[in-house]
């Protein structure tokens, strides 16, 4: 009898192309969303307006923020996904071991929010274009940034949304892990927020966390921040995929 | 070489046990019907031989290593199941590719024979088939993928009667050409019996029996006439199964111990011996009690 | 011809007796191959074990004999031996069966001896 002899890393390969072609439908979810997104913006952030008796200004900001916000929440909504017993089971449909999967989910993972950064970044340009458009009978300004900001700037994008797919990722598998998750991470989550509340006076933890994150002036420092929290996200999700049985 | 080995092997759910002290092997390049009534842990034993599942206790060996969470074993073990999922994107083409991609053995020029001889359309996807024309497209990827261990679960459920026996056909002619170790669990025996060569026999997740079909076949006797001559020949033997049958006669399955002159006094006697289908005697012997169905009502 | 499945006689009897037939018949002459088991199992629709159990009842009875990676081939007293063991195994089996219900039907043994005499015959001229 000849048995085949694999390679993990050419499992991970297989099953990294199979899931590209399987969630192929995601990424057309992706750039609806976007969209939606674009038309949000065009409400502007905040206005603010004055005058006299002979004349009167509005002024309105407007910003793309709203694009990320929401590329960032398809990532979470991709990586509790993915987790998802009818696409975990995909898997097992061939070759794989426990392994295979977390590394092809993670490298899934990883392409998809390169994808979505790159069009969240190509949405903002799309929608300074149409505002542009839209708004030529005003006078406008914009803010002008150097290649190497922008850059910065889709580097930081993208981990802002790979940040959010691992923690998806990791509330999924508890979910996934017992049920009971579903209704314990919500009450744990919000009721922390508000016991603190209560007790202290004021809410931060939300805001430190925010500031963990976004006040970090290094984006080395940001990065390795991002990277650090994904990997803890990713090692805990292993953990529980391993107390995990495929019922067939 | 055992490509298949059990050791006293339990997997508990919950309270109940799914499967207890369960031994067994499984020589290469056969053809075994597992075979149980539903309910009696057929799909959980290969589920943990396929690597899905991990045993509560005992030891299980496939191509000598432990099944659970192995790469190995799942790159050489195809396992066909009633709840295996496809992604709903794919068509049955681009699925057929990608199974390619994963199977050392794949036969495509097979896969896309059975494809068009089952008038599956290769460019449908695969949620939208119906629960027959999945089943066959599982089982179509099942023998394409020649794996040295093959797995079904209940492959026929949902197909029409044609399909079904093609697909009998189909496994036994790619066994043929490719011998390798098939495991085919059903609960209708008398419809895979001439393909297979051993049965292991389930109840309650314990093994029943474990023997060739040849053997199954001469395993027990039914003796029926009066009720009287009956009883008297059958005490103190260990009876599988009785009823009654007709005004005064029993009809009773005990096991095939008689010698020939034994045999030759019983018909003297009035009484008819008959053999006992390999069907049969699985029914006989997984039912709950010797009585069946009659007792509920007596 | 197709197996009858559903028969209580095990089906590598039924591919011996076939096999046996097919020797009588000369469809397969002295010395020649016979099917091997895997060619057996595909005209059958059976497990391949089931027909080599078959060709080895033939095997042990002398009927065939068997060259080293070659195969199985009819052996030269194949027919003498078959018409032997039929007349030894199927027609005293088939006598004593007859014999059996005559005793429950209360015929007695001239009776039973004129009935087969009859039959005998009958069948003698038919087949003339």
């Amino acid at each position: 009898m000849y048995l085949a002899e694999v390679k993990l890393s050419n499992i991970v390969k297989k099953q990294y192309s199979y899931k590209l072609k399987s969630y192929s439908s995601g990424f057309t979810s992706l750039i609806f969303i976007q969209m939606i997104a674009i038309l949000f913006s065009f409400n502007g952030s905040s206005m603010m307006g004055g005058g006299s008796e002979t004349f009167s200004y509005d002024v309105k900001y407007f910003t793309g923020s709203m694009i990320l916000v929401f590329t960032m929440l398809w990532a979470f909504i991709v990586g509790i996904l993915i987790t998802t017993k009818a696409y975990r089971n995909d898997d097992y449909s061939f070759v794989t071991n426990q392994a295979a999967s977390q590394y092809s989910n993670i490298l899934f993972l990883l392409s998809a929010c390169a994808f979505a950064g790159v069009t969240a970044f190509l949405s903002t340009h799309l929608f300074q274009l149409i505002a542009v458009f839209v708004l030529k009978d005003h006078s406008f300004m914009m803010q002008q940034l150097t290649v190497g900001e922008m850059l910065k700037g889709l580097c930081a994008s993208y981990l802002y949304i790979f940040l959010l797919a691992s923690i998806g990722y990791f509330a999924g598998m508890l979910i996934q892990f017992n049920r009971a998750f579903v209704f314990i991470l919500p009450v744990v989550i919000f009721g922390l927020l508000i016991l603190e509340g209560v007790v202290t006076g004021e809410s931060t933890m939300l805001f430190k966390t925010g500031i963990f994150f976004g006040d970090e002036t290094s984006f080395v420092l940001f990065a390795i921040k991002v990277i650090g929290v994904s990997s803890l996200f990713y090692a805990a999700a292993s953990f529980l995929l391993r107390q995990m049985e495929v019922k067939a | 070489m055992n490509v298949v080995s059990c050791q006293g092997v339990m997997k508990r759910y919950g309270r109940g046990n799914a499967l207890r002290n369960l031994s067994f092997t499984l020589a290469e390049n056969s053809i075994t019907g597992l075979i149980g009534r539903n309910g009696a842990g057929k799909t959980t034993l290969l589920s943990i031989i396929a690597g899905l599942q991990k045993q509560t206790s005992g030891e299980v060996r496939v191509f000598s290593e432990n099944p659970f969470n192995n790469l190995k074993v799942s790159a050489n073990t195809i396992f066909i199941h009633g709840n295996m999922t496809f992604p709903a994107a794919m068509t049955l083409s681009e699925l057929l590719q990608t199974a390619g991609s994963f199977y050392h053995n794949w036969n495509n020029q097979l896969a896309e024979r059975l494809l068009e001889y089952f008038s599956l359309d290769p460019s449908q996807n695969h949620n939208n088939l119906s629960k027959g024309m999945k089943s066959t497209f599982n089982m179509i990827v099942g023998l394409a993928a020649r794996c040295p261990l093959t797995i079904f679960d209940e492959p026929t459920s949902g197909m029409d009667a044609g399909v079904r026996k093609d697909f009998y056909r189909a496994l036994l002619k790619d066994y043929i050409a490719s011998p390798r170790t098939i495991i085919l669990s059903s609960h209708l025996l008398n419809e895979v019996e001439d393909i297979l060569e051993d049965i292991l026999l389930i109840k309650e997740g314990e093994k029943c029996l474990h023997m060739t079909v040849e053997d199954m076949k001469e395993y027990a006797i039914g003796i029926s006439g009066p009720a009287a001559a009956v009883e008297s020949w059958i005490a103190e033997r260990e009876i599988i199964h009785q009823q009654t049958a007709g005004v005064n006669g029993t009809y009773a399955v005990v096991r095939n111990v008689f010698s020939e002159e034994g045999l030759e006094r019983a018909r003297l006697q009035g009484l008819e011996m008959t053999p006992v289908s390999a069907d049969s005697l699985c029914m006989y012997l997984t039912s709950k009690t010797k009585g069946g169905i009659d007792h509920v009502f007596s | 011809m197709l197996l009858n499945l559903n028969s209580l006689t095990p089906i590598y009897i039924q591919i011996a007796d076939w096999l046996e037939n097919e020797i009588l018949n000369a469809s397969i002459n002295v010395d020649e191959k016979i099917y091997s088991q895997y060619q057996l199992a595909e005209m059958f629709n059976i497990n391949p074990a089931t027909a080599a159990k078959g060709l080895n009842i033939l095997a042990d009875e002398q009927v065939l004999y068997k060259k080293r990676g070659l195969g199985m081939f009819v052996s030269s007293g194949a027919r003498e031996i078959i018409l032997e063991k039929r007349k030894n195994q199927k027609l005293s089996g088939m006598v004593k069966e007859l014999a059996m219900e005559a005793v429950q039907l209360n015929v007695g043994e001239d009776e039973l001896v004129t009935l087969i005499k009859d039959m005998h015959r009958k069948i003698k001229e038919d087949m003339k």
